[in-house]
């Protein structure tokens, strides 16, 4: 049988991380994952993700799920595909299921990264072809440029929900509307902004009473909740779809654990009790990633690293002192991304109503997935008449996130020690309306304002095709998505530095600048 | 529908077409896709029926945990269509229960 | 080691037809809300006792879709939380897996 310094089960951003720091200890890693493809669900990540340079911050996932790959094979990890672990013991052995047999091997660590899946919700006619995972129609169109269905009614407003709907505008599809029985938009609230202004509905204390069809999704049937999440008779509304997507939250796959005979612990799910390094209650086993508690993608990255400092410092591959050293940097890290309105076991996230720095926070925003004018001018820097082109940061709630410091040439916007710090617009310096603040940031929550005379111009960030012409003729939509003006296309730029954010700029009426948001083509589509 | 030109993924890349039977008739696919991507480009929604309520089932999960796209492909039962690739020439039937839909068991069961 | 039994003396009270008793809950076999229900109250007060009686969690997927439903459900009628030791104990193999494939071990 086959033998290792460490067995990681599960290539993804965890699995993989953790493998690669291990190697780099000169440890011999082998990794095993059921799919036929490494990465977990970072390869179907197409948004540019938050956080800070560290944490890969402006890249794309499935950018950063390639570096990853690269990395992996340059530290000579072996990984093995369609590899499924059957069995793993307390002794350390584990049996792989591949093709038509199986294997069993031994190794002095393991580190179990296995990751999540997604929860599903129950109602009368879920079993229907047409509704599926959010997850799934993720993958349906950014691995197999599949359409997974033409008109979606999205369920949940957490952070998958809500990248996912914006996905399927990316991908052509139109997002009928998006429903969350509680009262509060629960992801960020850019990721709600980029949607309403396309003119995706809302639909906040709701809930889906039934998928509609026969044989497949012909329409939903969606009710209004009260406090108790009970349905309020009488507020049943239909709505004309071909697909339901479920993001109703992720559950750890943690089986194997459990298995192994790991003391476990409930944190949204069953999952391994462990210590800082991700060591559980079996000598020699370790969690990294989504099993342990579910994060991002870019706290996988940073607790696969921990988990196998753990492992390397249990073999003896690396002192004591050597892993301490380590630890703190990589926990340093992890914590920036803790931290902020949206950070895990934020017990307020529902009932705060300021910012840290004292602003109060946007309603209509939690509620509807956009700021209102009158909301917005309690921010500082927004909505100013300011003589020459500036960048606006609509960016009102207080989340680990701050590309939009480092991109500016002119060092133009401020974010500060604290990543959760809102941007500040730094008044002494002169915008130079390259854009890259407008194309950089994840949220695509900045635009440059110029206003003149005869006309203002509005630069907003914009990843849909057909990409309109300079020259072109269309619609100005303010921030619900509704239309309220005529506008000219004056410049579309789409340099490969912005990573397929394309900066378009719009010619609005005097007085508009602060108003306009997003670009349709004549007929109001986008 | 096939999404030939992405914002972010761009342009696909030109790949083989393949023939392979569902049900008996002879539709076409990519080399290498899923067989359920596959057949929903075809407007296949319905994978199976239950065994239970003859219900009909589809994709849920697209990632090969859920099960509820199993058909038979090649005779063989219980194959997960979201994450077997298309080869040319396969044989893919709704599944009903757990054998093909239409097919005739002797009485043996 | 300390052992505990699980207090048996549970008064449930009648079973209560609830609208959406007939929402399927395992989808592998379709086993549905009220069967669940209905189980509980006639006495399988554990995860375990309702995969046995039922099949909840014995298809195709292995309780992969169903398990967190059950919980939930198992916790509204029981008014009690259920600790992840009382979740089905899972054992190997973790996926399906054909028998004639479980028997060749590959020997290096």
């Amino acid at each position: 049988m086959e033998r290792y310094d460490l067995i990681v089960i599960g290539a993804g951003p965890a699995g993989l991380s953790a493998a690669i720091e291990a190697a780099e200890t000169g440890m011999k890693v082998v990794v095993f994952d059921e799919n036929k493809r490494p990465g977990g669900q970072l390869f179907k990540q197409i948004h540019k993700f938050f956080g800070s340079k560290e944490h890969k911050a402006k890249v794309r996932g499935f950018r950063i799920g390639q570096e990853l790959l690269q990395d992996a094979e340059k530290a000579g990890v072996e990984v093995h595909l369609s590899a499924v672990v059957i069995g793993i013991f307390p002794h350390l052995g584990i049996t792989v299921s591949k093709d038509d047999h199986i294997e069993h091997f031994k190794a002095n660590s393991i580190i179990i990264a296995t990751g999540a899946s997604e929860n599903a919700l129950p109602f009368s006619g879920w079993t229907l072809p047409g509704v599926m995972g959010a997850g799934a129609a993720q993958t349906m169109m950014n691995l197999y440029r599949e359409q997974p269905g033409k008109k979606i009614l999205m369920v949940g407003s957490g952070n998958v929900g809500l990248v996912v709907t914006y996905q399927l505008l990316e991908a052509g599809c139109e997002v009928v509307g998006l429903v969350d029985v509680l009262p509060r938009i629960g992801g960020y609230g850019v990721h709600a902004a980029k949607i309403a202004r396309t003119g995706v509905k809302f639909y906040l204390s709701h809930t889906i009473v039934k998928a509609e069809g026969d044989k497949e999704v012909t329409g939903a049937i969606i009710a209004e909740v009260d406090k108790n999440f009970k349905v309020v008779k009488g507020t049943e509304k239909h709505l004309d779809v071909d697909t339901i997507c479920l993001a109703v939250g992720l559950t750890p796959m943690s089986n194997l654990a459990r298995m192994a005979q790991c003391q476990m612990v409930n944190k949204g799910g069953a999952v391994p009790s462990c210590d800082e390094y991700g060591a559980t209650s079996i000598a020699g086993i370790y969690v990294a990633g989504d099993v342990g508690g579910i994060e991002e993608a870019s706290s996988a990255m940073i607790k696969g690293r921990i988990a196998a400092l753990g492992a390397a410092k249990y073999c003896g591959y690396i002192t004591e002192k050597e892993a301490a050293e380590k630890f703190v940097v990589y926990h340093t890290d992890l914590n920036k991304l803790r931290q902020g309105m949206f950070a895990p076991g934020n017990k307020e996230k529902m009932t705060c109503t300021k910012t840290r720095e004292g602003y109060p926070l946007s309603m209509n925003l939690l509620t509807k997935g956009f700021l209102t004018e009158k909301e917005l001018a309690v921010f500082p820097d927004c909505l100013q008449e300011v003589r020459g082109i500036h960048p606006v940061v609509e960016c009102t709630q207080n989340i680990p996130c701050n590309p939009c410091q480092d991109i500016c040439p002119m060092h133009c916007i401020c974010v500060g020690e604290d990543i959760t710090n809102l941007p500040v617009i730094n008044h002494t310096q002169k915008c130079s309306g390259c854009g890259r603040c407008v194309a950089n940031c994840p949220g695509q929550a900045i635009f440059l304002v110029e206003q003149g005379e005869k006309e203002d111009h509005v630069t907003i960030p914009y990843e849909f095709l057909p990409l309109p012409v300079p020259g072109e003729k269309g619609c100005g939509c303010d921030r619900s998505g509704a239309v309220v003006c005529e506008t000219v296309i004056k410049a579309v730029k789409d340099l490969p530095a912005n990573d397929h954010t394309v900066l378009v700029t719009l010619a609005v009426p005097p007085g508009m600048g602060n108003t306009v948001r997003f670009y349709k083509k004549e007929g109001g589509v986008i | 529908m096939r999404i030939m030109q992405h914002p972010i993924l761009g342009n696909s890349e030109p790949r083989k077409t393949v023939k392979f039977t569902f049900d008996g008739k002879i539709l076409t696919g990519l080399e290498g896709e899923p067989i359920a991507v596959a057949l929903k480009e075809n407007g296949v929604m319905i994978h199976r029926y239950t065994s239970k309520q003859h219900k009909p089932r589809g994709i849920f999960c697209a990632i090969g945990r859920c099960t509820d796209c199993v058909m038979v492909v090649n005779g063989k039962p219980n194959t997960r269509t979201c994450i077997t690739l298309l080869k040319e020439g396969m044989d893919v039937r709704t599944q009903d229960g757990v054998i093909a839909k239409g097919e005739k068991i002797d009485g043996k069961i | 080691m300390k052992v505990t039994y699980l207090n048996r003396d549970i008064a449930l009270g009648p079973y209560v037809p609830q609208e959406d008793d007939d929402v399927i809950i395992c989808r592998c076999e379709e086993i549905t809300k009220g069967e669940i229900r209905r189980a509980i109250h006639e006495g399988m007060y554990t995860m375990t006792e309702i995969k046995r009686f039922l099949r909840t969690g014995m298809g195709l997927c292995q309780g992969q879709t169903c398990t967190r439903l059950i919980k939930n459900i198992l916790q509204n009628e029981m008014k009690r939380a259920v600790q992840p030791n009382e979740e089905p104990t899972p054992r190997a193999p973790a996926r399906p897996l054909a028998m004639e494939n479980y028997g060749k071990e590959l020997v290096k």
